[in-house]
């Protein structure tokens, strides 16, 4: 049975990311009241207590609305990376080059960044990273991918003591203005993509660190994997789930049983998280589209069969359905 | 706006022993008496002039032009309310306190005229102070809190004009960025950062001229754009300005930050934001 952990059950500590953003609110004269607004916790949060990520969510989105100011995403996740989760920070920061980290950033997500679930893909030349959203926040999903990018970058940059030239695509309409995005994230910037990605020369994967120790950073993933598992949101363990299947054809009731809930349950928890679970079946055959298109140049003939779609027209209907536009141009346009 | 309670209690307050004043010592005149019209307008300029004497109070930090200025507004404030009790009540003509009140409402209107008066001085001195951040005209939205120069949407909109101009005068942008200021962030925390930021923005506008203009674009870069300069006049300025910046010393609670800049100019032309996406590459490439 797979395990994942509901947005509603609390399970981040108190004084790990939602404290960081509560001194963040406070530092630019926001007060507490207006802060957690809604989100059911005391002012000043009792530090030993755990916060349920729709508190956490709510929480952010009390203070994008309280500070209304355009960089406020990109400053928090500033602060968000390496974090103060003990092993697993710890881990990040002994990381002796970029395969590592972001290895570890990966396997220790569901305690690094709990609400952005980090994938890392590389092949021929490039390195990808993409976020998927753990538990279900459309209202502010833009503002957490430009936190959760700028969080990689500035961690990056920190321990490699350089500039790494990212190039990021976002799962949105370009936004007015890219000031911000300039400054936090860099120039590269395009809007419109089918997903939130970053990407880099594969070059830059291996390159070791200054202060780099192998013994140090063996030693901080093998206390990091000692600690307790925390479990991964319920949408990025339904994502990692429907990608390993997605050759099988998954089912609500196949999925729901697999997730160890009956489906009219699952029905309802999808919803809870504002999602359905066509949704989420369309998101993850979108990016193995992508993928296929994009990375091995598939025809839309070979990505229908290994989708099992009936035929290429079948195919290129549905990817207009999900995506807004048809696989050809998609294809053309090099990730 | 939130208001602080205090002066509302004091000018209810105000209010209300006045209203007490003259039922104790006048005669309420029966309904029919009653001028309805005066009433309104004279209660209404009362109570408008206790609201602007609230926002005055709420909005200005303590001082002189303050002072006078809701002195005054709370001056016509009992004034016009004293005449307005007058219609409704009769008080004896020989009375003086009554007549010494309702000619509050010209003394008030005296000391709002000082206060202005003085409030136009302190403006003047506030113009001088923003010049070189807010350049040909004021809008007041586009600033920016930590540094208050003027921000990116700011910069975009004086770009517009220079171009729409056009009139073959020659004109330069500037990018700067400061060195590692993620590891500034990092290591001193970011509202030591912030203090970085004032101060840099501090020592570049002490070190341009007039016709200049400084913003903050986003994070830790900043842009000048230079009026009537050639690009290669500009490059000096910038080279000058990271050397001024360069020499300034920054004291952190954990001792000094040596502070830094690098830069980037261009003539300005073409779209403001293909010429700021530009400029922006080519600082990520220095």
């Amino acid at each position: 049975m797979i395990a994942w952990q509901p947005a509603g059950e609390p399970s981040i500590p108190a004084r790990q990311q939602p404290a960081l953003a509560l001194e963040y609110g406070r530092s630019r004269d926001a007060i507490d009241a207006e802060l957690l607004r809604d989100t059911g916790l005391v002012t000043g949060l009792a530090p030993d207590s755990l916060v349920s990520p729709s508190q956490y969510l709510q929480q952010l989105s009390n203070t994008l609305r309280a500070l209304d100011s355009p960089d406020t995403s990109f400053m928090l996740g500033q602060l968000l990376l390496p974090g103060h989760d003990g092993a697993a920070s710890h881990a990040l920061v002994q990381a002796p080059t970029l395969r590592v980290l972001l290895e570890t950033l990966c396997r220790f997500h569901a305690r690094l960044t709990p609400l952005l679930r980090p994938r890392f893909e590389s092949w021929d030349g490039v390195v990808l990273v993409y976020w998927v959203d753990a538990f279900g926040a459309p209202g502010i999903k833009a503002a957490l991918v430009e936190m959760h990018m700028t969080a990689l970058v500035g961690l990056c940059r920190w321990l490699g003591g350089e500039r790494l030239p990212w190039r990021f695509c976002f799962n949105r309409g370009a936004p007015r203005h890219v000031e911000q995005h300039h400054v936090h994230l860099g120039a590269e910037l395009r809007f419109g993509c089918q997903l939130d990605a970053m990407l880099l020369p594969y070059s830059y994967l291996d390159r070791p660190w200054p202060r780099a120790s192998e013994l140090a950073s063996r030693l901080a993933q093998q206390d990091a994997a000692l600690e307790a598992v925390r479990v991964p949101g319920l949408l990025a363990a339904l994502y990692d789930y429907l990608l390993e299947n997605v050759r099988a054809g998954p089912t609500l009731e196949r999925t729901a049983s697999d997730f160890g809930v009956s489906p009219a349950t699952f029905k309802r928890q999808l919803l809870r998280h504002h999602t359905h679970f066509q949704g989420e079946l369309d998101q993850v055959r979108t990016h193995v589209a992508l993928w296929l298109l994009q990375v091995q140049r598939a025809d839309n003939e070979e990505v229908a069969r290994y989708l099992g779609f009936h035929d290429a027209a079948n195919f290129r209907r549905s990817f207009k359905r999900w995506t807004g536009v048809t696989p050809g141009p998609v294809r053309a346009a090099q990730i | 706006m939130t208001f602080a309670i205090r002066p509302i209690l004091l000018v209810a307050g105000l209010l209300l022993s006045l209203v007490l004043l003259f039922a104790a010592t006048g005669t309420i005149l029966p309904l029919d008496q009653w001028n309805w019209m005066d009433i309104a307008g004279e209660g209404g300029t009362a109570l408008l002039a206790a609201v602007w004497c609230l926002i005055v109070l709420n909005s200005r930090p303590d001082g002189r032009v303050t002072r006078l200025l809701a002195g005054g507004l709370a001056c016509i404030m009992l004034g016009s309310w004293a005449d307005c009790l007058d219609e409704a009540i009769d008080i004896d003509k020989r009375h003086l306190w009554d007549n010494a009140l309702e000619s509050l409402l010209p003394l008030g209107m005296l000391v709002l005229t000082v206060g202005l008066y003085y409030w136009r001085l302190e403006q003047a001195l506030l113009s001088d102070h923003m010049r070189k951040r807010e350049r040909l005209f004021r809008s007041h939205r586009p600033f920016d809190r930590i540094t208050q120069l003027a921000d990116a949407a700011y910069l975009r909109e004086q770009l517009r004009l220079e171009i729409r101009r056009d009139d073959g005068a020659p004109c330069a942008l500037v990018l700067f960025d400061i060195d590692g200021f993620h590891r500034i962030n990092r290591e001193h925390g970011h509202v030591e950062g912030d203090r970085v930021l004032q101060a840099v923005a501090h020592m570049l506008l002490l070190n341009l001229r007039n016709e200049d203009l400084l913003c903050r674009y986003a994070g830790d870069r900043f842009a000048v754009l230079m009026p009537g300069l050639e690009i290669d006049a500009a490059a000096d300025a910038a080279r000058h300005l990271c050397g001024m910046v360069s020499r300034m010393r920054h004291h952190a609670p954990g001792g000094p930050v040596a502070i830094t800049l690098r830069h980037g100019c261009a003539p300005t032309g073409g779209a403001p934001d293909a010429l700021l996406a530009d400029l922006c590459r080519r600082m990520d490439a220095a």
